[in-house]
């Protein structure tokens, strides 16, 4: 195998697998949050590039207005949630189960209401930097993929200062923490959680924005990224969501790797498989230390 | 409730699940027949999560390897029904116990993750092993089950195969859960560290179970294939899985009877939907999303609770 | 399976117990164990040992280490370093439930009853390691599986009336008062005819006059020919055990008689110290 190819597959891995983290760090920053797991996280992406491509399409909006907007909507869907689905729940007992079962169906419904609404056409975004490439070597990588990286890392790096020194993030660990002591130091815990699914919303949405150039947008694509997603969460480790960059990148360079190695139809075996022996082997993520298994 | 009562409300039940394939049309009956086939399969799936709080998403890959095992021994290789059952269930057992072995150590969410990547894996190898499994193109001809020459040739009779198996394997379990390892299963949902200081295997019992929920995949699975004489990949993808589990959640996994709810719903209901035109699966998805709100415990326990009400006064 | 044939297996379990007092080697050694978290040396070279059939108590003031060496003890956490012997073989690194099946019954500062089953369901328990039905077998409803659960009832039954748990019977156990789950687990673990009995701070949460009661029931428990080591700080209770070991500060600073104990300068130093 040659350099160049390998070179390449490196690098288209590397995109992926940026866009697995994201919608894994919207997973895991949820969970983290609410003890949730978000089963429409990748439906979050869905409604961004949804949202994107109807105002670019539809409405002539330019570009930046329309990404911008697109991402903001992905933090109301996430907040109308929480408070139109998951408190209800909360308040009649649900448990872990029946709040992913809760997210699964809201999955299918946004799933639902943009075949109903759109139809079965996929819609592509204009990419940042248009159709321009990067050549590094002999492998190209597009633009907008080098953008997207920097996106995720700069993401990644604004959460971690969010949550360790804003007093907004501070607050909403401590309510995650701990709810009761939260409460009694005056922190609005239902509204920390309402603000979590709302951050996971707009991560979600970013995440669709920025994968929407590389991949169609199409009204089924929120469940396959969500498996992702939550493959890479796990794999570094529910309890630190930066993790789930980790996580991302390392799956999608063994699946691109498994491309190149042996064939595409076998890549997400090669991947899964790959998956299930580091679980084994580092039950607490790749990342982590020593926590709770499992999350 | 006093025993004539009793006896009465059973009779009437069983009055009524026997005239119902003769006064609903066949359409209606071909969905119960399928819903007769998900109740078993997600019975596996509702047992496990419901005793030992295993979310399982890789049934589908057991319900797929019982249709595919029916298929070849009994398509390809012209030998009766029972060899084709036992082969998928001794397979799916295998595999189960193979995989489940290191797997079943993991805990949470690591192990919701590694069943879902074995459903992922199930689904590939079906469709890239077309050699044995025909890929997208499937196989087809498989005979009916047909002992004794009468065969289970329409929606009606397989009704009256499907739901007896369904209603024995009900039985079995509600066996199971009233014995020393189903005490011991509780128990080990409620304190693991209590159990294991009474020296309860915990690790061997999900083994066991998680086995056993796979040769009820595997049963239902061809179960499916003679009915339908027709199998291929999309029968058998992570959205089958999904479906399995959602079943289990909606009809509530700490009764026995549950996944029957949950699998009438997944059935029934769609169905009666889609005379809605394109909205239908949305109304779907929000009926869903209602039910899992109202009733945080499933049908089932929802039921349940309604029951020990009503008893208490 | 009746109350008789119960009655008959309770009193097997004692004659065995009596022969089992009758050796010379301690039937729980523990040697030489220290343990430390991060830089904190919570142990450091414990070595004492409970003989067959005796009451023994190991005290200490609180942060002493007493948890840490239960835990390792009972298998819940491997000790960086030395060993512990069961009657006669090394289960240092045995998993809990195998130390379980070989007769190491252990309690928890807090009950832990299996809160959803009811009162009579946790003591049924208890039987689980003696019997051997298959998950198969209590599918099929075989005659083994049915005469255990005929046993199961019967023993659950007769201990519910030993130990004072006949008005509770049907309760969710996690409705049950405090000090009656403690009665629960105690019941459970008798359940299970254990070799040798480990208390871990039973009497947290109880008031005096239940600390009284707690005591005699342990006497008659020993009386009956099971060994019983207690962990508490609290000496009240203590003073029924035969022989004391005084933990403090990671090691042991005293064993002997309860009366010869209490006398000790250094363990009057290390509780007034706390005190």
């Amino acid at each position: 195998m040659s350099l160049s190819l390998l070179l390449q597959s490196v690098l288209s891995g590397l995109t992926n697998g940026f866009v697995y983290g994201l919608v894994g760090l919207g997973l895991a920053s949820i969970f983290r949050g609410t003890r949730i797991i978000n089963a429409m996280q990748g439906d979050f992406a869905l409604i961004g590039g949804i949202t994107a491509a109807l105002l670019l399409e539809r409405f002539g909006w330019p570009m930046a207005p329309a990404f911008a907007a697109a991402v903001a909507i992905g933090g109301i869907a996430g907040w109308l949630m929480e408070v139109a689905l998951v408190r209800p729940l909360r308040r009649r007992g649900g448990s872990e189960d029946s709040y992913l079962l809760l997210t699964l169906g809201v999955a299918f419904a946004v799933s639902a209401l943009a075949l109903y609404v759109f139809g079965r056409d996929s819609h592509t975004l204009p990419g940042i930097g248009g159709e321009s490439i990067v050549v590094i070597g002999d492998a190209a990588i597009r633009t907008h993929s080098v953008w997207l990286i920097a996106i995720s890392l700069a993401v990644m790096g604004a959460l971690r200062l969010f949550f360790a020194r804003t007093a907004l993030g501070l607050s909403m660990m401590a309510a995650a923490l701990d709810a009761d002591g939260a409460l009694t130091t005056g922190i609005n815990v239902p509204l920390m959680r309402t603000l979590t699914f709302a951050l996971g919303g707009l991560i979600g949405g970013l995440a669709g924005v920025l994968v929407g150039p590389l991949v169609n947008v199409y009204f089924d694509m929120g469940l396959l990224l969500t498996l992702k997603g939550f493959a890479a969460a796990i794999l570094g480790g529910l309890a630190n969501p930066m993790g789930a960059i980790v996580g991302g990148v390392t799956l999608g360079l063994l699946e691109s790797l498994a491309i190149v190695m042996v064939s595409s139809g076998y890549k997400d075996v090669i991947a899964m498989a790959i998956l299930i022996v580091i679980m084994i082997a580092m039950p607490n993520g790749l990342l982590g230390r020593r926590l709770r298994k499992g999350g | 409730m006093p025993p004539l009562s009793r006896v009465l409300m059973w009779g009437i039940a069983f009055a009524v699940w026997a005239a119902l394939p003769f006064v609903a049309t066949r359409h209606i009956v071909d969905l119960l027949v399928f819903a007769g086939l998900y109740a078993i399969a997600g019975l596996g799936v509702a047992f496990l999560l419901g005793q030992c709080g295993i979310v399982s998403l890789a049934q589908s890959v057991f319900y797929g390897i019982g249709a595919y095992c029916t298929a070849w021994f009994c398509a390809h290789q012209a030998l009766p029904s029972p060899v084709g059952i036992a082969a998928g269930i001794a397979l799916s057992t295998g595999i189960a116990a193979l995989v489940g072995w290191p797997i079943l150590r993991l805990s949470g969410h690591f192990l919701a993750l590694a069943t879902l990547a074995l459903g992922i894996i199930g689904q590939v190898l079906f469709l890239e092993w077309d050699g044995i499994t025909g890929g997208t193109l499937g196989i087809g001809g498989i005979p009916r089950i047909a002992p004794f020459g009468f065969a289970f040739d329409t929606p009606l009779r397989f009704y009256f195969l499907v739901w007896p198996i369904a209603l024995l394997l009900l039985v079995l379990h509600h066996n199971l859960l009233h014995s020393r390892n189903g005490l011991a299963l509780r128990a080990m949902r409620d304190s693991p560290e209590a159990a294991a200081a009474l020296g309860v295997d915990i690790h061997k019992l999900k083994v066991q179970i998680f086995v056993l929920s796979a040769a009820l995949g595997s049963a239902a699975g061809s179960l499916f294939a003679h009915y339908v004489t027709f199998v291929s990949v999309d029968s058998f993808s992570i959205d089958r899985a999904i479906s399995f589990l959602l079943l289990a959640v909606l009809g509530g996994v700490y009764t026995v009877w549950g996944p029957v709810l949950g699998a009438l719903f997944i059935t029934v209901l769609p169905q009666w939907l889609s005379r809605l035109g394109d909205i239908h699966a949305l109304v779907f998805a929000a009926a869903l999303i209602a039910a899992v709100i109202l009733l945080p415990e499933g049908f089932g326990g929802a039921i349940r609770k309604w029951w020990h009400a009503r008893v208490a006064k | 399976m009746t109350a008789e044939m119960a009655a008959e297996m309770t009193a097997e379990m004692t004659a065995e117990m009596s022969m089992a007092a009758q050796t010379a080697d301690p039937l729980l050694q523990v040697r030489q164990i220290s343990h430390s978290f991060g830089g904190l040396h919570v142990l450091r070279g414990v070595d004492f040992g409970v003989p067959a059939g005796s009451l023994t108590g190991l005290i200490g003031p609180n942060g002493a280490g007493k948890s840490t060496l239960f835990n390792i003890i009972s298998g819940f956490l491997p000790p960086q370093r030395g060993s512990v012997r069961f009657d006669g073989r090394d289960i240092t690194r045995d998993p809990v439930r195998t130390r379980a099946r070989a007769g190491l019954v252990r309690t928890f500062q807090t009950p832990k009853v299996f809160g959803k089953l009811s009162v009579r369901e946790n003591l049924m328990v208890g039987c689980h390691r003696h019997l051997a039905s298959g998950v198969a077998g209590n599918m099929l409803r075989s005659r083994r599986s049915r005469a255990e659960m005929e046993l199961m009832h019967a023993q659950a039954a007769q201990a519910g009336e030993r130990f004072g748990l006949s008005e509770v019977m049907e309760r969710p156990a996690g409705q049950v008062p405090a000090g009656m789950q403690r009665l629960v687990e105690l019941a459970r673990g008798c359940l299970s005819r254990p070799r040798l009995l480990m208390l871990d701070e039973p009497s947290s949460g109880l008031n005096t006059t239940e600390i009284g009661q707690l005591r005699e029931l342990l006497q008659r428990l020993n009386r009956e020919g099971i060994t019983i080591l207690l962990v508490s700080h609290d000496m009240q209770l203590v003073d029924v055990a035969s022989r004391v070991h005084v933990l403090c500060f990671g090691s042991i600073i005293a064993s002997g008689a309860m009366a010869q104990i209490k006398q000790d300068e250094r363990v009057r130093q290390a509780y007034l110290g706390f005190q």
